[in-house]
């Protein structure tokens, strides 16, 4: 670790609670991951309380104040809290939210037991255990980020090694044991993963908000990537990241270290909940109002051309009335169609300029194809399995395929 | 290489799939009551009967997947846990989470991996016989695709390539043609025609008696207990159908038909 913290550009302290919160949020991201695509966030969150009365006990029985001897107390909790859950999980006689609601609150409520206990032992308050409720990166020293680094490049290497059989596992259990994968024996493995993770990181992020750790990389990962192996490594990075940068910020402020933490982490997930590419409710919400504007724009040029096959040109108001559209919506399509040069005027009077005339039958082109479609569709022998698209029929199925639907059009009604 | 040139190591003589009074129980109801049935090699098979007839949970339970009170499951004549390498399993569509970060292709690659090693790399013949189930089921174009980005006919081919890249002599499909459009349907079945003439043994979960009675050569006709089992001329007939679905419905062709709604 030496040489690693000398290079960083901070005092001694803050280089170690730096990246010991580095080595944290990335084994917590990637982690994490695994639990939350197995949709098993909760189980985590059961864990991690669990540790906490892991903690007090290896306090009771050692008098140890040092992180390794704690944390052995709390992967062993953690450990212990993981069998409970899948026991009365499987028992068949609760639900598993309501097994992890059980186990999460018991465990918690006998580490407050404990903690209370140590208290009235000890004159001198509870010997720094009440960290472990919300966290503290400002005690962490270089050898526990040593311990802490050893055992998440193991757990890291555990996955990059069984990187292909968890992915099986994780996406389709069944059709993994049908091949011969021992899926049972895997999820144990993903399940002590994930208690390696949360001793890794509950001294720093605390008991009560590790859970945030495992999920908050995961999901704003996912956002960004359609691919196991790139959520895996981008939850990494996001983990290390909000991990430094909260631990940094606390350290700093001095308030505690787990809630600056999770609030860091709550930003990056919502920027990428909204802004993500593609994916984005933002993102999204646009392209649903340009289609919808494209529609509500080309449904009006229709009726501007039906009324102009029907009569002498109309004006706004007349074709509010024909076409029956409220007129703020016709407003604003109009002004859509004059600023692309496809409306002409005549004082009051509305019809289209040559270019309007010409989107006007590439509009109604589609529609035919749209009806040649639903109606001939089937009779098409399409080659693979695309399908039509109604916004763009033509490229979802090829030239050469729409132009044998308007055969077949053609064909039909002669 | 392609996908003709499979060996299909033969079962000498034995059925595809035989279970031998399989008896599965959820809690302490039977789902499966003593249940004999085979599935001859080379054939196109049917489970049929109504909601509720244990016929997902007799393919489940062959495979392992589920423990059985009693009884075993052959696959061409040997104990099934000790030959999965000789059977492709195709799951229902919902029982997989389509949000997953993965894409079409690594659906299909996954196929391979128990025929390659769940820890070795896949090597360039793997990365050609993916190719080419993707060919086969139409989803070539869509290799690169999230899977949360197609529709359930599309989802339905990828399942299907997965277990045709795993190019086993048996293939069991569970509800393959529930919820898909009939384009997709027509073509999955065309290509398990292929696979057939290819001398594969396929056995489908399926509800719709209509293309059973078309298409199929053999059907187990299941509820609880096996109420028949054989080809499909003597077996999807009113005697037993009615005594399998317990209505009196099915007195000619199109009523039987009507069924696929009653069930």
């Amino acid at each position: 670790m030496g040489p690693l913290i000398d290079a960083l550009p901070f005092s001694y302290t803050v280089s170690v609670i730096a990246l010991g919160a580095a080595v944290l949020g990335l084994t917590a991201g990637v982690l994490g991951t695994l639990a939350v695509l197995r949709q098993r966030t909760l189980v985590g969150d059961a864990l991690a309380h669990a540790t906490l009365p892991g903690v007090c006990v290896a306090f009771i029985a050692t008098g140890a104040k040092d992180a390794s001897t704690l944390l052995i107390g709390a992967g062993a909790f953690g450990l212990i809290g993981a069998l409970l859950v899948v026991g009365l999980e499987r028992s068949g006689r609760t639900r598993p939210d309501a097994a992890i609601g059980v186990m999460l609150s018991s465990f918690f409520a006998l580490g407050i037991v404990l903690l209370t206990y140590i208290g009235s032992l000890n004159e001198s308050g509870q010997a720094g255990l009440e960290s472990y409720l919300f966290g503290q990166a400002a005690g962490l020293v270089e050898r526990d980020v040593t311990i802490m680094a050893a055992l998440g490049l193991g757990a890291l290497a555990v996955v990059a090694a069984l990187f292909r059989p968890l992915k099986a596992t994780l996406f389709d259990a069944d059709h993994a044991a049908a091949g011969g994968l021992p899926v049972r024996a895997l999820e144990v493995v993903m399940t002590a993963l994930l208690v390696v993770a949360i001793v890794i990181g509950v001294r720093t992020v605390g008991a009560i908000l590790m859970v945030a750790m495992l999920v908050v990389p995961a999901a704003a990962a996912r956002q960004l990537t359609g691919r196991l192996a790139g959520v895996l490594v981008l939850a990494g990075l996001i983990g290390a990241t909000v991990g430094v940068t909260g631990a940094l910020l606390s350290a700093q402020s001095g308030l505690p270290t787990g809630p600056v933490i999770v609030l860091v982490g709550f930003l990056v997930v919502l920027a990428c909940l909204l802004l993500a590419p593609g994916r984005g409710v933002l993102w999204r919400a646009r392209k649903l109002a340009r289609d919808r504007r494209r529609l509500l724009v080309e449904g009006v040029l229709i009726d501007l051309e039906t009324a102009l096959h029907g009569g002498p040109p109309p004006t706004q108001r007349e074709l509010a009335l024909a076409s029956g559209r409220p007129r703020r919506a016709l407003r604003r399509a109009l002004r859509d169609l004059e600023r692309t040069g496809a409306l002409a005027r005549d004082g009051e009077r509305i019809y289209l300029s040559e270019s309007g005339a010409a989107s006007v039958h590439a509009v109604l082109e589609r529609r035919d194809l749209w009806s040649a479609w639903l109606e001939h569709g089937w009779r098409l022998e399409l080659p693979d399995a695309r399908e039509p698209d109604p916004r763009d029929l033509r490229a979802s199925l090829g030239d050469e395929h729409a132009d044998r639907l308007r055969a077949l059009a053609a064909e039909a009604r002669s | 290489m392609s996908a003709d040139e499979v060996p299909l190591h033969s079962g000498g003589g034995a059925p595809a799939l035989e279970v031998r009074r399989l008896t599965v129980s959820y809690e302490t109801r039977p789902v499966l009551w003593d249940v004999d049935a085979s599935f001859p090699t080379g054939a196109l098979s049917a489970i049929v009967g109504p909601n509720g007839a244990g016929k997902s949970t007799l393919l489940r339970a062959a495979l392992g997947l589920i423990p059985a009170d009693a009884g075993q499951a052959l696959v061409q004549g040997h104990p099934a846990r000790a030959a999965l390498d000789r059977v492709a399993f195709v799951p229902q569509r919902d029982a997989v989470d389509w949000d997953f970060p993965i894409t079409v292709r690594e659906v299909v690659e996954m196929g391979r991996y128990p025929v390659r090693g769940w820890l070795r790399r896949l090597t360039g013949e793997d990365r050609a016989i993916v190719d080419d189930a993707l060919e086969r089921v139409g989803m070539g174009p869509f290799a690169r695709r999230q899977i949360g980005r197609l529709s359930g006919g599309q989802r339905q081919r990828v399942f299907i390539a997965r277990a045709l890249a795993r190019q086993a002599p048996v293939m069991l499909l569970d509800e393959p043609f529930a919820g898909i459009d009939a384009r997709t349907e027509a073509t999955l079945l065309e290509l398990l025609r292929e696979l057939r003439a290819e001398g594969r043994s396929i056995v489908v979960v399926h509800h719709d008696l209509g293309t059973v009675r078309a298409s199929f050569d053999w059907a187990l006709v299941l509820n609880v207990r096996a109420v028949a089992c054989g080809p499909v001329s003597e077996v999807i007939v009113p005697q037993t159908l009615r005594r399998a679905y317990g209505t009196d419905a099915v007195e000619d062709g199109a009523e039987a038909e009507e069924l696929r709604w009653v069930r």
